[in-house]
């Protein structure tokens, strides 16, 4: 599946607590919209290296790699690659 | 005294920086600007003394700016916590009757379904240059009449909103200042909400001695925090709990210089020792000031003095100026050393009560007095320990949350037939929720179920970390739910403090 799409979904279900998918575009900041807390942060780290098998570095948690479904998608490729 | 004039009372240069945001820095000539536009845009709708006016929003020149106007019109400010969930929300605001709402943009796309009965004043994101019209003086107040009404979950599931006023107001800006010794040198940087009573009290005691605050979305990224305070030069630092667990353990933090963090304040929980420790060792260049506070005494009770602090482990301290704590027996007495008793509370920052709810009031606030609800002993010197908590909080994550309020969730899955939640010490949470359930035979509910209920219906905060499923209840003779021997039903390890 693709992946900015699983992410998309998941933000939906479990951060905006919305059957109707994500409606922000895939580069809105997750923080500047209101979208993801210090929780919400925690959830979408366990998340992604569950469904990934990633291990994210405390150091990795960071706007770059976290603040929107794009940098997440890249953040995941490259630790894929 | 008004308390916008009061905060502005010291100000030593109108053209410092007053606030730092990730938009840009502004000064208090800058903030005064837009308080003044605020202001007149409510005068012009009629908004006077005694009309409450809702605040939901992020910390930012926003929040800031609606808070001190509304102030300045002699109206009442109701802060709501911008993570309120749509349901949540719904409910607080059909407690009380709002003239307005002051609500930011992104929060209006989130929760704009909900607030649709209330007249909105929306953030326009625009920066006020200056004011269109002369600035008006802010209206006169009594001292007495209401400056704040601050949301509390309390023990019931329906929120409870504190009666501050601009003498509880004044009078607690006053202690804090002198008791953490706060000049116009400080710049903090601001974590909390300030829809917090803490958060607030930030925001109050910084804006009156003429300092500065650097704002943040809480700490979502931890490290950009750091990289915050360490461009802004900033002195001080004030966290609860989760926020020392999550810098000590999570972050750079430890290892970084931030050379010109000073004052670091920590309240809203008790701090496990090994951390204050830890807090210690990386920090040995700072004063560490250990606080207790509550939104009925409106914001802050004690301090724990940073010489003191090492000598005094566990300690909240001793009663800040011009508040008198003592902790009482069941008699009515003070209690001996070793001996334990509740803490009560007396001074000028003491709430008069919750609003329209005189049966909460009378237990809560007795011949003036706070009853904290907070059992504690008492040293030979007078400082004050912490015990438990009297009632049945769980403080997750630096929420109060109600145990019933997560009950009431659970037990809306059909199967459910008894519930039970309580707080667990935890390192990262403050307290973890555990959550006992018995079911009826033959449901297929499972642990994974129940959490994935309430994580749709709750805030994150409150979603259970674990959910334990047993086949009756310890009970009393009422048949009410005994949590304390529940509590024994865990493994020894989960009883304490879990190591990370």
């Amino acid at each position: 599946m693709d992946l900015e799409f699983t992410i998309r979904e998941y933000i939906a279900r479990n951060l905006l607590f919305s059957e109707d998918g994500y409606s922000y575009s895939d580069d809105a900041s997750l923080l500047n919209e209101g979208i993801i807390d210090s929780l919400g942060v925690m959830e979408l780290v366990a998340f992604i290296e569950l469904e990934y098998g990633i291990s994210v570095k405390d150091s990795e948690i960071t706007p770059e790699n976290f603040d929107s479904v794009n940098n997440l998608a890249n953040y995941i490729r490259g630790k894929l690659a | 005294m008004n308390t916008v004039d009061f905060l502005f009372e010291n100000t030593p240069s109108k053209s410092k920086i007053a606030l730092i945001t990730a938009k840009g820095a502004y000064t208090y000539q800058d903030l005064l600007d837009n308080v003044s536009h605020y202001s007149n845009q409510f005068h012009s709708w009629g908004i006077s003394v005694g009309d409450r006016i809702g605040i939901l929003s992020c910390n930012s020149l926003f929040w800031i700016a609606s808070y001190l106007a509304i102030l300045k019109t002699g109206a009442t400010a109701v802060p709501f916590a911008a993570t309120l969930s749509p349901d949540q929300l719904d409910t607080y605001l059909s407690s009380i009757n709002l003239s307005l709402l002051c609500i930011e943009e992104r929060l209006y796309r989130r929760l704009g379904s909900v607030v649709q009965k209330v007249n909105l004043f929306r953030d326009d994101a625009k920066f006020i240059e200056a004011a269109a019209k002369p600035a008006k003086a802010a209206e006169h107040v009594d001292g007495s009449s209401d400056a704040l009404l601050m949301f509390t979950s309390g023990t019931t599931a329906t929120p409870r909103l504190v009666r501050i006023t601009h003498q509880n107001l004044q009078a607690n800006t006053r202690s804090i200042i002198q008791s953490l010794n706060l000049t116009e040198s400080q710049r903090i940087m601001s974590v909390l909400p300030f829809s917090y009573c803490f958060g607030m009290s930030l925001l109050n005691t910084h804006l009156r001695v003429g300092g500065s605050l650097v704002l943040s979305e809480g700490m979502v990224f931890p490290e950009k925090v750091l990289d915050l305070m360490d461009e802004n030069e900033c002195t001080g630092f004030a966290g609860i709990p989760s926020n020392y667990q999550v810098l000590l353990r999570k972050t750079s933090f430890p290892k970084r210089d931030l050379k010109h963090l000073k004052k670091i304040q920590q309240a809203g929980g008790k701090l496990p020792t090994i951390l204050v420790n830890e807090l210690i060792n990386c920090r040995p260049d700072s004063e560490i000031y250990i606080m207790y506070g509550q939104t009925e005494g409106t914001a802050r009770l004690s301090c724990l003095p940073p010489h003191l602090l090492k000598q005094k482990m566990g300690s909240i301290g001793k009663g800040i100026p011009g508040v008198e704590l003592r902790v009482l027996n069941e008699q009515g007495l003070e209690v001996k050393p070793g001996e334990i008793g509740e803490i009560v509370a007396r001074g000028e920052n003491v709430s008069p009560g919750y609003l329209n709810d005189p049966l909460a009031s009378q237990d809560k606030f007795k011949n003036g007095e706070l009853v904290t609800g907070d059992l504690a002993t008492v040293d030979e010197d007078g400082f004050i320990y912490i015990v438990d908590r009297k009632s049945d909080f769980i403080k997750s994550y630096g929420n109060r949350v109600s145990s019933q309020e997560i009950e009431a969730c659970i037990l809306e899955l059909g199967d459910t037939v008894s519930v039970a939640a309580i707080g667990v010490p935890d390192l990262v949470r403050g307290e973890a929720i555990y959550v006992f359930i018995s079911v009826k035979p033959g449901s297929t509910l499972t642990p994974n179920s129940v959490i994935d209920h309430a994580a749709r219906r709750l805030p994150n905060y409150m979603i259970p970390a674990k959910v334990i499923f047993i086949d009756s209840f310890p009970t009393n003779g009422n048949g009410k739910v005994l949590k304390s021997d529940l509590r024994k039903l865990l493994e020894p390890a989960e009883q304490n403090i879990n190591p990370l």
